[in-house]
C-alpha cells in the first residue's frame, strides 16, 4: 500500500535485477528525461567500483487536481548475490517493481536466478508477487551479444508482464518502461487510493503527471 | 519493528538538539542576525520564531520538511544559511537511511540464518529418530533370523532322527518278519503233537504218519533262527541307544572306533544298493568327548558318502579309516562318488547350503558337523574332485598324558 500522510501519497517503486544490468543507469536517465512538477536529486548511498552497495533513490512528484501531492520514490537494489539481505530490505514495502535484465546471452542464468530471488523475496517481505505491478526490461539491447528481441518475446510469450527493450546508457526505452510501470501501479492502487474518484486522477493523468513535459 | 529506512524522515530526527545548537550558533554568527528553525508543523526547534521573520523552506526531497526563519538577516544570507542547513540534513538522511537499512538487512540475514538453522535442527531430529528406529528394526530382524535359524536347526535334527528311525524300523522289520513266520509254523507243529496224543494207541505208526522226526528237527532250527533274530534286534536296539543321548551333553572317555562301529552298524542296512561300507580301523587312544554327538556326525558323513555314490549311478565303496599318532587322531570317510565342484566345495560348510532338492534336508549336515568337531578342539577338512569322489578328514587332538 502506498504510504499516505496528510496531503501526500507516496509510491515506492523498486528497480530490481542482477548485478550490473543497468538499474542505476535507468534512474540517472529518468532524472534527465522526466520533467514532472517536482523532481529531487538522485541520492546515491554508497558504491564500490561502480556497484551499488545499498541503494539509489530518485524522488519525484506532482500535485493532483485535488491538491494531493503524488510522490514517487524510485529505489534500486544492489544486484550482487551477496547482498540479499539488503535487497530484501529495499524491496520490502514496494508498490511496484521494474525487473531490469541484462540481454547478453551469457547473462541468461544470472537473470533467471535473480528473477527467482525476486519472487522468493516478495513472499519473504510479505508482497503478493502475483498481483504486484511488475514490468520486465531487457537492457543493453545495443550490445552485439544481446539476445534478439524476437527470441526473448517468444520465450516470454506466456508471461503476464509487459516486456520492454532498452539501452539505458543511451536513454532508449527507459521512459517507456517507467510509463508502463506507472500504468500498472495506477491500475493496482487507483481504487483503494480513490485516485480517480476523489483526486481527479485517471490513468493518463497519473502517467502524464509523473512523466511531465506535456 | 519501527518504520523502515525508507520512511519520510522528520527534521527533528535528522537534526537533534545538540547538532542544531552547534550549527545554528555558527550560522547565526555568519548571517549576522537572529535565526530560528521551525518544524513541518511550524513549531520552533531552535531559537524563537516571530510572525515578522522572513522564511526559507528547508527541502529534503521534494517538499519542505521545515523552515529557516530570520530577522535582520540579508535575503541572500538567509538563502545561503538555508542551503547549508539543507545540505547538512541531506548528509544526515543518507547516514540515517544507510544505518537503518543496514540494521534491517542484518536482521533479515539473521532471520534467514535462523530459518536455516531451524530447518537443519528439524532434519537432524528426523535423522536421529530414523536411526533410532533403524536400530530397533535391525535388532528385531536379527532376533527373527536367529529364531528361524534355530527352528530350522531343530527341524534338521528331527529330520535326521526321522531318517534314523526309518532305517532302524526297516532293519527291525526284517527279523520280525521271519520271527513271526517261524513261530506260526512252530505253532502248527504243536498241533501235530496234539494229534499224536489222540493216536497214541497206534504207536510208532502214528509217529511216522505224522512225520514227527522232521517236525522235531525243523522246529529246533526254527527256534534257533528265532533266537538269532531276537539277538539281532537286541543288537540294533543297543546301537540305537548310543544315539539316544544326543541332547544329554555328558562327556565320556571313549574310543572313537566304537562310535564309528555304532554308526556303521546303524547305516549299513540303509545304504543304497551297490554301496559297500568298508571299515579300516587302527587302534586309537581314548578321547574325552560327547559320543552321542560324534555318532551323529559320523552317521551323517557316512550317509552323505553313500548318497554321493548313489548319485554317480555306479557301484562304489565308502571307506572309513582311523589312525593316530602322538598328536592327532585322524578319521577319514572317503567315497568314490560324484564329488563336488570347487564352488560347491567352497560353500559346503555354510549353514543351509544344500545341492539336494527342497525337503531332503536343510543343508545343515556339514555345518553342524564342523560345529561339533570344533567343540572337540578338532578340525574338519574337505577334499573333493568332481566325478572322482570326496574325502572328509576329521582331526582330534590326542590328550596329553
Amino acid at each position: 500500500m502506498p504510504d499516505s500522510e496528510a496531503g501526500r501519497l507516496s509510491f515506492k517503486l523498486v528497480y530490481y535485477g542482477p548485478a550490473q544490468s543497468g538499474k542505476t543507469t535507468n534512474l540517472l536517465r529518468l532524472h534527465d528525461q522526466l520533467a514532472p512538477e517536482m523532481i529531487g536529486e538522485i541520492m546515491t548511498l554508497e558504491t564500490q567500483d561502480d556497484r551499488t552497495l545499498f541503494f539509489d533513490l530518485l524522488p519525484l512528484g506532482f500535485r493532483a487536481p485535488s491538491g494531493l501531492l503524488i510522490k514517487f520514490r524510485l529505489f534500486t537494489v544492489p544486484g550482487q548475490v551477496a547482498h540479499d539481505g539488503t535487497r530484501k530490505a529495499v524491496l520490502s514495502r514496494a508498490d511496484g517493481v521494474v525487473f531490469v535484465a541484462d540481454s547478453a546471452r551469457t547473462q541468461e542464468t544470472n537473470n533467471a536466478e535473480s528473477f527467482q530471488t525476486l519472487a522468493a523475496n516478495c513472499s519473504r517481505v510479505g508482497l503478493d508477487f502475483e498481483h504486484l505491478p511488475l514490468v520486465v526490461q531487457f537492457n543493453k539491447q545495443d550490445l552485439p551479444d544481446a539476445v534478439p528481441e524476437q527470441e526473448i518475446r517468444d520465450r516470454w510469450s506466456a508471461a503476464p508482464w509487459p516486456l520492454h527493450f532498452a539501452s539505458a546508457l543511451h536513454g532508449v526505452g527507459v521512459r517507456e518502461t517507467f510509463a508502463d510501470l506507472l500504468r500498472a501501479t495506477w491500475r493496482c492502487h487507483a481504487e483503494s487510493c480513490e485516485l480517480a474518484s476523489k483526486h481527479g486522477l485517471d490513468e493518463a493523468g497519473f502517467v502524464a503527471g509523473a512523466l511531465g513535459g506535456g | 519493528m519501527e518504520a523502515g529506512f525508507d520512511r519520510e524522515w522528520r527534521i527533528d530526527e535528522l537534526l537533534d538538539a545538540a547538532t542544531l545548537g552547534r550549527t545554528m550558533d555558527a550560522l547565526t554568527a555568519l548571517a549576522g542576525g537572529e535565526l530560528a528553525v521551525l518544524g513541518a508543523d511550524g513549531g520552533a526547534l531552535w531559537g524563537r520564531a516571530g510572525e515578522d521573520m522572513a522564511r526559507r523552506p528547508l527541502v529534503l526531497e521534494l517538499e519542505p520538511v521545515g523552515q529557516l526563519a530570520g530577522r535582520g538577516v540579508a535575503a541572500e544570507r538567509l538563502a545561503g544559511a538555508a542551503a547549508l542547513l539543507q545540505q547538512l540534513m541531506r548528509v544526515q538522511v543518507r547516514y540515517k537511511m544507510a544505518s537503518s537499512l543496514h540494521l534491517e538487512a542484518v536482521a533479515e540475514d539473521y532471520e534467514s540464518l535462523r530459518r536455516e538453522h531451524l530447518k537443519l535442527q528439524e532434519s537432524e531430529a528426523r535423522y536421529k529418530q530414523l536411526s533410532a528406529q533403524l536400530e530397533v528394526r535391525v535388532k528385531a530382524q536379527v532376533a527373527l533370523l536367529e529364531e528361524r535359524q534355530q527352528m530350522l536347526y531343530e527341524a534338521e535334527k528331527l529330520a535326521s532322527v526321522g531318517q534314523l528311525a526309518a532305517g532302524v524300523a526297516h532293519e527291525v522289520n526284517n527279523p520280525l518278519g521271519f520271527l513271526r513266520s517261524n513261530l506260526s509254523t512252530f505253532r502248527h507243529y504243536l498241533t501235530q503233537f496234539a494229534e499224536l496224543k489222540k493216536r497214541l494207541a497206534e504207536g510208532d505208526a502214528a509217529w511216522q504218519a505224522l512225520d514227527l522226526d522232521f517236525v522235531l528237527t525243523d522246529g529246533e532250527e526254527l527256534l534257533d533262527e528265532c533266537i538269532k533274530g531276537g539277538d539281532r534286534i537286541a543288537r540294533i536296539i543297543g546301537e540305537l541307544k548310543s544315539f539316544s543321548h544326543v541332547d544329554h551333553s555328558t562327556e565320556e572317555y571313549y574310543d572313537l572306533n566304537e562310535c564309528l562301529r555304532h554308526a556303521a552298524n546303524v547305516i549299513d542296512g540303509q545304504l543304497p544298493a551297490g554301496v559297500e561300507l568298508r571299515l579300516e580301523l587302527l587302534p586309537l587312544p581314548g578321547l574325552v568327548c560327547l559320543p552321542g554327538h560324534l555318532n551323529q556326525v559320523f552317521l551323517n558323513l557316512m550317509r552323505n558318502a553313500g548318497q554321493a555314490i548313489a548319485d554317480a549311478r555306479r557301484p562304489g565303496v565308502v571307506r572309513v579309516s582311523s589312525e593316530a599318532d602322538d598328536d592327532w587322531i585322524t578319521i577319514r570317510i572317503h567315497d568314490d562318488g560324484v564329488g563336488m565342484t570347487p564352488e560347491q566345495r567352497s560353500k559346503a560348510f555354510e549353514p543351509f547350503y544344500t545341492t539336494r532338492p527342497v525337503g531332503s534336508g536343510a543343508g545343515l549336515g556339514l555345518s553342524s558337523a564342523r560345529n561339533i568337531v570344533l567343540a572337540h578342539s578338532g578340525r574338519i577338512e574337505l577334499d573333493s574332485r568332481p566325478d572322482a569322489g570326496t574325502t572328509v578328514s576329521l582331526f582330534f587332538p590326542v590328550p596329553r598324558k
